[in-house]
């Protein structure tokens, strides 16, 4: 039990001299999480569009051409930034600039650096989510914008977009919260983030296992609360199930259906055009009927007259 | 032949092998309503997708107002705003209500003020009796419901012609005589339209054409009068028989 006390004091000891760069740390992991799943969304948005724009053979050539172009760079990108470690993007970037062009060119605060890393790490995540996204809309939505006359980006922006970031809110959630953890990594390029607090500290201290621990209920607390806000934002986006009735402009219920059999509209059967069509219609059949029977009659006074006829022949 | 809004010559369309469309010839006049009738697979829906250049024919050419819109340089979303179309399965876009699904085209594509758009919208959508839905999401309300909205939403561009492929083939039987009587009102008051349908008292009391299909060619075409009681090929007997019966 008294590990456990002395765990207490020691994360007391290292709160009371390392809090406040535990606290920006927090901060600055948040922010840069946030940023770069902003951008990244963005980048991925703009993949995932210019990957789904639709083309056929009868298509000008170089439409075709340059289309092709961009799904084929598109994919190298995707490929190539999901298929190496983050922490290694960073560095290769970070000092890359610099190396290529003889230091003309570089990155003049670590933000930047870890920003367009971040963000270019997620966009290459999100063009795949995104695409997925897309293509989880129901085809006949494009359909029906199509038919009223929609080009390729009005369809995306008004109609297929709005629903496929619905659909890819956890996709987003997911990207968010693994970039609260994963730009713990960015203390490569000297990111003052959460995790390069912990650095810190325990080079001065020593104290590993009390740092960990503040560590470690420290990003749970920034994921879980992520999470939770996460799910709140989905439901937001749900809207709500109910829906008003408008009633009170009474000239919208002059072309009222089945719906409402209590008022009258131009389509009811209660409608007064409807009831007279309908008699008028009674009244054929009934008046068709007769001349049938009337036709009967004739045909039976006819039949018994040759018959008698007949019979007089006979005798 | 400058007046018809639509001529049609020698449209075929093959889905790889499978040739769905075969010499195909028909015109629209201003005020035709047009039923399609036949068995399921010959080739009515395909039509009419290759009308909306939803499917892209193979060969023939379809002259719009005298203009063959299968040549290259055609701007298809610029035809499809004339050219209205109402689907088997709404199509309502499920992001929006019931009355920005009305107004979006016309803000988007005809470019109107808001104000202006509503206003129309609210037109149409009181003639089809879904004035009181304004602000329903399509997964609220019913499918014949759904159905005039689709019928609303289109009218709301104005097009030339409305398209109707199997508006109420999706509906539970009680929900058909709403669309169908909303339909009925909408030829009545002028408009062109080409219905796709399985309904043969709509095809008989409501249109001045039928034309039925069969194995991707037009069969036979005519009068409702005409066609209902006096058909001349086999075929068309045949088919009619079978509905009869059904």
């Amino acid at each position: 039990m008294n590990k456990f006390a002395q765990l207490a004091a020691d994360i007391a000891k290292l709160w009371a001299k390392y809090g406040a760069a535990y606290l920006s740390g927090i901060e600055n992991t948040l922010i840069l999480a946030l940023v770069g799943t902003v951008i990244g969304c963005v980048i991925g948005f703009v993949c995932g569009v210019l990957n789904t724009i639709p083309y056929s053979k009868s298509d000008h050539p170089l439409k075709r051409f340059f289309l092709g172009l961009i799904r084929v760079v598109i994919r190298i990108y995707v490929e190539v930034f999901r298929g190496t470690p983050m922490v290694l993007q960073a560095v290769f970037l970070y000092y890359g600039l610099p190396y290529f062009t003889n230091n003309s060119m570089k990155f003049t605060s670590v933000w930047a650096a870890a920003i367009v890393v971040v963000s270019i790490n997620t966009g290459a995540y999100m063009a795949e989510s995104v695409r997925g996204g897309i293509i989880s809309v129901d085809p006949g939505q494009t359909e029906g914008a199509k038919a009223i006359g929609m080009t390729h980006v009005q369809t995306m922006t008004s109609v297929i977009l709005p629903q496929a970031l619905r659909n890819i809110m956890p996709q987003i959630g997911n990207n968010f919260i693994i970039n609260v953890k994963d730009t713990s990594v960015m203390f490569i390029i000297g990111f003052p983030d959460f995790f390069a607090a912990h650095r810190a500290a325990v080079g001065a201290s020593y104290l590993y296992f009390p740092s960990a621990t503040v560590e470690m209920a420290g990003y749970l607390t920034m994921t879980l609360l992520a999470s939770f806000l996460l799910r709140w934002l989905e439901k937001k986006m749900d809207g709500s199930s109910s829906y008003e009735l408008v009633q009170v402009d009474q000239l919208t219920m002059t072309a009222g259906t089945y719906s409402f059999p209590d008022r009258s509209s131009p389509f009811d059967e209660r409608n007064p055009e409807a009831v007279k069509s309908m008699q008028r219609e009674a009244l054929r059949r009934q008046v068709e009927r007769e001349v049938a029977e009337r036709e009967g009659q004739r045909l039976n006074e006819q039949r018994r007259e040759s018959h008698s006829v007949q019979k007089g022949g006979e005798r | 032949m400058s007046e018809s809004i639509l001529q049609i010559n020698h449209l075929s369309k093959t889905f790889g092998t499978n040739q769905v469309l075969r010499d195909i010839d028909f015109t629209v006049e201003a005020g035709d309503v047009i039923s399609i009738i036949g068995a399921s697979g010959s080739g009515k829906s395909t039509l009419l997708r290759c009308i909306n250049l939803l499917e892209t024919p193979t060969s023939g050419e379809i002259l719009y107002h005298g203009r063959n819109i299968l040549t290259r340089g055609t701007n298809a979303p610029a035809y499809r705003a004339h050219v209205g179309m109402v689907f088997q399965s709404f199509n309502l876009f499920n992001n929006m209500t019931v009355l920005e699904n009305c107004v979006v085209g016309q803000v988007r594509v005809l470019r109107r003020n808001r104000e202006e758009a509503r206003t129309h919208a609210m037109e149409y959508l009181e003639r089809v009796g879904m004035a009181p839905y304004i602000n329903a999401r399509p997964r609220q309300i019913s499918g014949g419901q759904k159905q005039r909205v689709a019928i609303a939403r289109a009218m709301a561009m104005d097009p030339e012609v409305l398209l109707f492929d199997e508006p109420t083939s999706a509906l539970d039987p009680e929900m058909v005589g709403e669309v169908l009587s909303v339909m009925k009102a909408l030829a009545e008051s002028g408009m062109t339209m080409l219905v796709v349908t399985h309904e043969m008292a709509f095809a008989r009391d409501v249109s001045n054409r039928v034309v039925y299909m069969n194995g991707g060619v037009i069969c036979e075409q005519g009068s409702p009068e005409q066609l209902f009681t006096n058909p001349q090929r086999p075929e068309t007997v045949d088919f009619l028989m079978r509905f009869r019966k059904n």
